[in-house]
């Protein structure tokens, strides 16, 4: 019963969007706007699991003293200020506010800003050419760069359009065609989830019989 | 009528897929012959990074990226977190599992508490070691980051939807030495994927993943039944293209899609 009824939960919920968006019926009902409230609230209960799970686990650290603990205890006294700061000003109270703009979207850019750096050091590694195709990538992320690069016109006029097909039509055909089997393949996991086929969900991967 | 104007090509399209995918699974059960899905080695890979962390005594690190529970991406990572899981149980590895979205993880803590029960090693389950680390998306990195400093994990298997922060994982991963696999149907990460991960699973691989490490012949039916969906859909776009030169933009295919 642990697994049949979210099977069952599935199976119907699967079915009813299935009936929302190809019957006019469905569609007058809209019943696939009062699923997706159903799922918010669900979500919105699950928000109180992480701000226990997050205290437990460093609380434990915090107690048994382990390395690092006060960072634990910082984060418990951050996590549960900043909420009860929430709670008694709301969400747009000026040092709750203040706080979410001057620190935590600063700390959001930096984090963001260092993916500049990674991309060099990852792109070196790629770039290094061993193979036909890492060839080819360089060839074209070189050619890319200096079409969008100052210096590119500089040397050559032509090099943004050289660039600009690359990236419009070779890029643009390849991605789609990604895009278009990774659909395919969403589609058919729902399917198999909506069958029963696929249970990962519930533990154990396929029909119940041993991993290989 | 009874069905939504403008979508009854797209219902024939879902009763033809749903045709497909019933008839190989059919097939399948029947015991008769199905193609076999091919070598993927971003899955083969997987025993050998849990392999590798075992023998050098450190962890497994696996992210089911930053997607909600509705995201097809996540869905289809629960089944590899499920193997994975149950690998690290076999093998007595650690395994660190980290989540952005508290469903996510509720679901997480689930299959890994359920894996180390299927594989005899309920004991050997730390819920401590499933973490939810913030649903601030670069709060979580900041969250995988550290922990890549402090535990160093041998295998880094980066499994879902990512967005800005794939790049700054894999890297990180790099360089503390993990062997990394990858997998995001995001085609704007995938690339960073593959610049940055041993091993990088594009696309619909990712989807086959249940199929391919269950080698349970019904899974795989759904599979092939998809890849001759893809053929069709293929074999329109070309017959499209032809039409648009041919008949101009009010061609007869692109009437029926519109219907």
């Amino acid at each position: 019963m642990r697994k049949e009824l979210p099977m069952f939960i599935t199976a119907v919920s699967g079915l009813v969007v299935v009936f929302s968006r190809y019957f006019q019926l469905g569609e007058q009902w809209n019943l696939t706007t009062t699923l997706d409230r159903w799922s918010l609230v669900s979500a919105a209960f699950a928000i109180g699991l992480g701000l226990g799970n997050l205290t437990r686990i460093h609380y434990r650290n915090v107690k048994r003293r382990r390395e690092h603990w006060p960072f634990s205890l910082y984060l418990i006294i951050v996590m549960w200020a900043y909420m009860i700061l929430g709670l008694y000003q709301d969400v747009e109270g000026t040092h709750f506010r203040w706080i979410y703009d001057a620190v935590l979207m600063q700390l959001s850019a930096t984090i963001y800003g260092i993916i500049a750096f990674y991309i060099s050091s990852a792109a070196y590694r790629a770039f290094k050419i061993r193979t036909r195709e890492a060839a080819v990538m360089m060839i074209a992320a070189v050619i890319v760069m200096f079409g969008v690069a100052p210096i590119g016109d500089a040397i050559w006029a032509n090099w943004g359009k050289v660039s600009d097909w690359i990236m419009n039509y070779l890029n643009v055909a390849g991605r789609r065609g990604i895009l278009l089997g990774a659909y395919l393949g969403s589609f058919a996991v729902a399917m198999r989830i909506i069958l029963g086929l696929e249970r990962a969900h519930l533990g154990g991967i396929g029909t119940g019989t041993t991993i290989q | 009528m009874i069905l939504v104007e403008g979508r009854v090509f797209q219902l024939v399209w879902l009763i033809f897929f749903l045709g497909a995918v019933y008839v190989m699974i059919r097939r399948a059960r029947a015991g008769l012959p199905i193609p076999e899905i091919r070598k993927i080695p971003g899955l083969e890979a997987i025993d050998e990074a849990i392999g590798r962390a075992t023998e050098m005594g450190r962890p497994v690190h696996y992210s089911p990226g930053i997607g909600s529970i509705s995201n097809p991406q996540t869905i289809a990572s629960y089944a590899v977190l499920s193997y994975v899981a149950r690998r690290c149980a076999e093998y007595d590895t650690r395994l660190i599992q980290t989540n952005r979205q508290i469903t996510v993880h509720a679901v997480n803590q689930e299959i890994i508490k359920q894996a180390y029960l299927e594989a005899g090693r309920p004991d050997a389950y730390n819920p401590d070691d499933v973490r939810f680390l913030s649903t601030w998306q670069f709060g979580y990195t900041s969250g995988v980051l550290g922990i890549f400093q402090r535990e160093r994990p041998a295998a880094n298997i980066l499994f879902g939807a990512f967005w800005a922060e794939a790049m700054i994982l894999a890297e990180t991963g790099h360089h503390v030495g993990a062997i990394q696999i990858g997998a995001t149907a995001n085609t704007a990460q995938i690339p960073f994927f593959v610049a940055g991960c041993d091993y990088a699973l594009i696309g619909e691989e990712m989807y086959a993943a249940s199929a391919y490490l269950s080698k349970e012949p019904v899974l795989s039916g759904t599979v092939v039944g998809q890849d001759i969906a893809k053929m069709v859909t293929f074999a329109f776009i070309i017959l499209g293209f032809i039409l648009e030169q041919v008949q101009g933009e009010n061609n007869w295919l692109r009437v029926l899609f519109s219907k």
